[in-house]
Formats: C-alpha cells, structure tokens, sequence
C-alpha cells in the first residue's frame, strides 16, 4: 500500500521531463502515508486511550485529594504527569521506531520501495517524521484532556508549566523514537526488532535508574558523578528539564539538584537540549548509516 | 550642558540664600528645580534646622532632595512632606537617632554607603522610644538598625535593598538588645536579614519580606509575638534560635528554598507555638532542631496549612516533645521526614480525637465520623531510602521509585518502620479562613491550554485522515 501510494506521488513529481524529484517532496509523501497509516494502526488507538485515561485518572486523584482548596504548587499532579510521560511515552515511541524498517523489510515492501526513485535516506526520514507525527498528536491529545479536567476542577496548575511538559514529552519522543529507528534497521526480523526495544524501555526505565541507586550508594558516589551519570539517561534528561522548567530551581531533587543549578544555573536549559538533541540525532544518524550500509532482504 | 546650567542656577541659589541660612554646597541631583522650589533643599539646611529647633519641636521638611548625613541628637518630630528626599550619596550612615523619643516620618532616605564592617545604615536608632514610620528606604545597605533602643515603633517603611549579591548586602531590618519594640506592616525586599537579637517582647505584625535571606532572625528574644506576615522567596522565611515564648500565628511561607530553604526553623526553642500558618512551597516547610528545648512544654502546630512543600517538616533526632494536631498536610512530597535515621518517638501527631488532615491517607470512614477508621501510618521504602543518602533525591518521581515503593509494600522483609501514627487522622482538611487561593484567571488559561494541545491533536489526526486515499 505505502510503495503503491510512494509510486504515484513520485510520478506526479517526476512527471515529463525527469527532473529527480526533491529529497524534501519525497520524505513528504511517505511521511505522510507513515502517519496515516500510524493513526489507523492499533497501537496507536491503544497507547492514545491508555496515555489518556491514566492521565484524566491522576488528575481526577489528585484534584480531590487537595480537597480543593485552590492552592497549587509543584504538586503531586505534575509529579504524575511526569510519572506517567516516562513510563508511556518511551514504549509507545521504542515500539514505533521499532515496527518501522524491520516489519517492512520482512515483508519484501523495502526492497519494492527503494525500487522506487527515492533514496534510502528519505525513506528514513519518512517514515521517521511521519512517526514523530503521530506521537505528537498522542501526546497532545493525552496531555490537552488532562490540562481540561484540571482546568474544569479549578486546580491551580501553571498552564506553562503544562505546555512544557507537552514540549519536553514530545522530545522524549523523538529521542526514543530514534532508538526505536536505530533498532528496526539493525534487526533482522520484526519480532526480534520489537522485543529490543521492549527490553531498551526496561533498561531506560528501570534497571538503570536502579543500578545507578545501588551503584550510587554501594560506591559512595560523588554528587557530580551521580549527576553526570544520570544526564546521560535521556528519560532523567527529560525529568529533570521538566522540572527545571516547571520551578526553576532543582533542588526539590536534594544534593544533586542543589548541585546542578549552582553549577551549571542558567545553562542547564543548554545542558538538557544538548542531551536530548544527541538522543534524537545519533540514534538517527546510526540508523541512516545502517540502513545505507544494509541490503534491503 | 543641562547640569552646567543648574550648577550655575543652585550657585546663584546658593549666593542668595546664604544671608538667611547655612553654608551651601552644590547639589548637582535635582538642579533647576530646588532653586525653584525652595532654598531648604541645600546641604546643610536639615542640620541646621535640627541645631536650631528646641526640643519636642515638630519640623516639617518640604520636597527636595537633601545631600546629609543627620544626626538627631534631641527629642524632635520630623516630618517629610512628600517628595521629601534624603540622599546619602553613597557614603556612611544618613540618618542617626541618638535622642529618645524621636519621631522619624514620611521621608524618603536612599543611597547609604556600602562599607558591610561600618554597618552603614539609611537610619540608626541609638536610644529608645523612637518611632520610625512611612518611610522609604532605597538602595540601601542595612536599613533601619535599633541599637540598645527598647520601646520604638518600626512601622509602615518600605527597604529596599542594594542590587549586590546577597554576601555583601546589609540587614534592611536589625534590632539589637532593644526590647518591646513594635515591628509594622513594613515591606523588605532584597536585603539580607531582618534580625532580631537579644530583644524580647517585641510585636512582629503585618510585614512583607522578599527575597531576602532570612526573612525574620530571632536569636536570644523571648516573649516575642509574630503575626499576620507573609515571607516568601527568602531563603528561611522565620528562624528562631534559642527563644523562648515565641508566638507564631497567621504567617504566610511561601517558597522559602535553597541550600537552606526553611518556612519555619526552630532551633533549640521553647514555649513555642504556630498556629494556623500557610506554609507551602518550600523546601521545608517547618524544620525541628532540638526543639522544645526543655520538654516541660510541648511544641504545639496547629491548624496549619503545609501544602507542596518538597518536605512538610523535617525532625532531627533531638526534636521531641512536639503536638501536631488538626494540621492539613496536602502533597508534600515526604509529608514528615527525620533527618538521618530513627523514628519519631516523642512527637505527637494526634491529640485526644483530633489528628490531622494526610492528603496521602488511604482509608475511609464507614462510620462518616470525619475520622478515619485506619490508622494513618507513614512508611515508604523510598522515603526511608532519602533520609539516610539524600542524594537519591535525585531518583524522585521516577518509575524507579514507585518501583521500590512497590517491593516496600509487598516485600515484608525490606518494609521500613512506620515513622510515625496518627490514630484519628481527618477525613477533609481542616478549614482555615484565610488560606483560600485565587486560581480564577489560572483556570482560564488553563483551560485554554488545553484546547490548545486538544486543538494540536486532534489537527495532526485530522490531517492524516484527510490525506488518505485507498
């Protein structure tokens, strides 16, 4: 369907006089064959309603257990959110990325797609940003009914702190959704490509959080090594962004969070957007060499 | 070339003035019109007035900005008409009390020198029954300074700090071994300190504190009453050292954080008592160092609000003798923390039939008492975790953590010991009047944001649609 699709958009582009068509008109079109057929798969309906209705269920809590009374800080609303984002948004953008090249290297639709007069690079991309489209729209959606029963209790939540956590989710996303990518091209088959990412989440989520507690407290780690160990776990990146962002000030996350604003204060915005742009582009960059490097079969 | 000519212009003011008053300097500030308005604004003229009134005088001092240091050294009233302005011109103390029952009102005192081991104050108060009121202190090292002087009222000033970074600013408020004071619906912002040593019995109502260090410093003062103020963005907002008899009530602690970052801090106190504070944002919201300091007399909290603060309150191992009783305690991350290890024996978190209100209480109340059927108990690996490495605070909010919560409470084996109980713990939070917030506008916003985000959503989904074909 997608190569059938690809096929006829190039024609119209190409037309007479075969002029190569543009790498950007090209990524276009099965950029958005990839989100429309994204936004009809199943995954998609599924993680869409689980990351909603966990979100309006952690908003409906926690707007009665303030008991209403108007006051509003960084609370346990925004602590769930942010809960929720980590545990949802990685596995819904690590299985995505995962499904993209790798299922359709194993049924032969690759090797018809490259057939066509479009490079491997732009299919990537392709079929990245179309991905990316369909996780933002999750996200947003997710976040927006969330942002609305807030709203409808009269809970005093900072409205700027909700669109950075939308913003920053969506980062999440693209940085995952890289892996993801990364993990389709290497795999050999589609099932194998899914249970990787599957285990990426868990190691991401868990097991380094947790290895890194254990370390910290087994080796009597330095703050700033515990610190720049956990800069580099893209899903502590976005924590810690996230309440930066909502609060200013890090130290809600004890020594260690003292320790980052009075290091680095004014540029730990630059710090975290370096972290997570690395996440996003290196993955990515990976996977086009992979792709390039691989046979389409 | 304007101030060439108001030189010149204050120099003929100056040239005509000298018949009838003192010795003139220029003023190069305000030039063409303090010749226009009035002769007194010359250096000098505050003085010379001073020197010449009889005591218990009223002198009532026009607009004008004034180029003095002035020492009152007799029992005057002084009173600024407004646009009454005395500029310290950047050096030294400007205006010094040295006579009881002085009267300082209305003027408008900036620009002291900024010399931390000279102390150099906009007004200090060196004898007692002084009043000092509806005063504007700008850009000033320390602020209003009593020393050795009982029986003054601070009421009603504006200080306003020096833009220095906060190791080399002054105190906008210090009162040393000057007893019964009264301290007034005074604003402080960006300064260090308000202190009050040595001084006991002394009224604290109705004052503003921002974004200073400590917002109030009690150190060796008894007796002392604090009421009605609101601190916030200091780095403590109330700490008292080794005080007895401290009343704090009404206050609001909002967002008091960093390294230090307390609402209240009590250490080694006695015969305290907070009642029916605001204390939310915070680091923490009320820390306990050795306090009460003799056990005759408990500790009373009561009817207080500790709402998102990082920790409600933070015990060390030395605080015992505490009543906690109808406090509300809503999402605080660590609602009670002990600091180090241990529990929370000889504090008290329940009275008779009155607990308080735990936003994180599981029960319920079949017998629709208002008190919970359970006891409400605090025990999180996670919790117990931070309190002996705090860096691990850094793994808050992290699927990690629920997940050691989770082995917390399924695992008996690695399950902490409960820190503490409350055995009527309250079903709705206790209401107290004054604590409502406005979130009106913040709701619309809201609201807004989220048609936003729906609106996002719902267009990329929309779009995907559209473009389908087959």
């Amino acid at each position: 369907m997608i190569a059938a699709a690809i096929h006829s958009g190039i024609q119209v582009t190409s037309g007479a006089e075969r002029v190569p068509p543009g790498l950007a008109r090209n990524v276009m079109t099965i950029s958005g064959r990839e989100l429309r057929d994204a936004v009809r798969a199943r995954w998609f309906v599924l993680y869409t309603l689980a990351f909603a209705g966990l979100g309006l269920a952690i908003s409906l809590v926690s707007a009665t257990a303030t008991g209403g009374s108007g006051l509003a800080s960084f609370g346990r609303t925004t602590a769930g959110m942010i809960n929720l984002v980590l545990l949802v948004v990685p596995l819904m953008a690590l299985t995505a990325g995962a499904g993209a090249i790798a299922s359709d290297r194993e049924r032969g639709m690759l090797q018809y797609l490259l057939a066509q007069p479009v490079s491997r690079l732009e299919v990537l991309l392709g079929k990245y940003l179309g991905l990316a489209g369909a996780l933002l729209s999750c996200i947003c959606l997710g976040l927006g009914a969330c942002a609305g029963v807030l709203a409808w209790k009269g809970m005093g939540t900072d409205p700027a702190a909700v669109l950075w956590l939308a913003g920053l989710s969506f980062g999440l996303a693209l940085a995952m959704l890289s892996c993801g990518v990364l993990i389709s091209t290497l795999a050999g088959r589609a099932s194998v490509a899914v249970g990787t990412a599957v285990f990426a989440w868990l190691t991401l989520v868990f097991v380094s959080d947790l290895g890194l507690m254990a370390g910290a407290m087994a080796l009597r780690m330095r703050i700033e090594q515990l610190f720049a160990l956990s800069v580099m776990n893209p899903l502590q990146v976005f924590k810690m962004w996230s309440l930066h962002a909502a609060d200013a000030s890090l130290d809600v996350l004890g020594p260690a969070g003292l320790y980052a604003t009075e290091e680095y204060g004014k540029w730990l915005h630059a710090l975290f957007a370096g972290c997570l742009l690395a996440w996003i582009v290196v993955p990515l960059a990976a996977a086009a060499v992979t792709l390039s490097r691989r046979s389409p079969i | 070339m304007n101030r060439v000519i108001g030189a010149i212009l204050v120099c003929g003011g100056a040239w005509l003035a000298r018949a009838g008053d003192t010795p003139a300097s220029l003023d190069h500030e305000a030039p063409a019109r303090t010749f226009a308005s009035r002769q007194s604004t010359l250096a000098g003229a505050l003085s010379a007035r001073i020197a010449a009134a009889q005591a218990g005088a009223v002198i009532e001092i026009g607009a004008g900005v004034y180029h003095e240091h002035l020492r009152i050294d007799k029992p005057l009233t002084l009173i600024g008409r407004p646009g009454a302005i005395i500029d310290g011109a950047g050096s030294g103390d400007i205006v010094e009390i040295a006579a009881e029952g002085v009267t300082f009102r209305g003027f408008t005192v900036r620009n002291t020198g900024i010399d931390l081991e000279q102390e150099n104050a906009a007004i200090r108060v060196l004898a007692g029954r002084a009043t000092i009121e509806d005063n504007v202190l700008e850009d000033v090292l320390f602020g209003i300074d009593l020393r050795s002087a009982p029986d003054c009222v601070v009421r009603g000033n504006r200080i306003g700090g020096k833009a220095l970074d906060i190791a080399r600013r002054g105190d906008g408020l210090r009162l040393w071994r000057s007893d019964r004071g009264v301290i007034e619906n005074n604003v402080l912002h960006d300064g260090r300190d308000a202190i009050l040593w040595y001084s006991s019995g002394i009224k604290v109502r109705g004052n503003r504190s921002d974004d200073c260090r400590y917002g109030l410093h009690l150190m060796f003062s008894d007796d002392v009453v604090i009421e009605d103020n609101t601190l916030s963005g200091n780095s403590v907002g109330i700490y008292l050292m080794y005080s007895a008899g401290v009343e704090i009530t009404r206050n609001r602690l909002v967002r008091n954080r960093g390294p230090s970052g307390y609402g209240i801090g009590l250490k080694e106190a006695d015969r305290f008592s907070v009642r029916e504070n605001l204390i939310t944002g915070n680091r923490v919201g009320v820390y306990l160092d050795g306090s009460p300091f003799t056990t005759k007399q408990p500790g009373v909290f009561t009817r207080n609000i500790f709402a998102f603060n990082d920790i409600g309150v933070t015990f060390l191992p030395s605080a015992r003798g505490n009543e906690f009783t109808d406090n509300n305690f809503i999402d605080n991350i660590d609602q009670v923390a002990v600091s180090g290890r241990g529990a929370l024996t000889g504090n008290r978190f329940w009275k008779g039939e009155r607990g308080n209100f735990w936003s994180d209480y599981t029960g319920y109340d079949r017998d629709a008492d208002g008190i919970g059927d359970f006891v409400h108990e605090s025990r999180t690996l996670f919790e117990s975790m931070t309190e002996r490495n705090p860096e691990m605070r850094l793994f808050l909010f992290s699927p990690a953590q629920q997940a050691i919560e989770f082995v917390g409470r399924a695992v008996p084996a690695v399950r902490p010991e409960a820190k503490f109980e409350d055995e009527v713990p309250r079903m709705r939070p206790v209401e107290i009047g004054f604590a409502k917030a406005e979130s009106g506008v913040r709701s619309m916003t809201l609201a807004a944001t989220a048609f936003g985000l729906l609106a996002i959503g719902g267009g990329v989904l929309r779009a995907a649609r559209k473009d389908g074909g087959p």
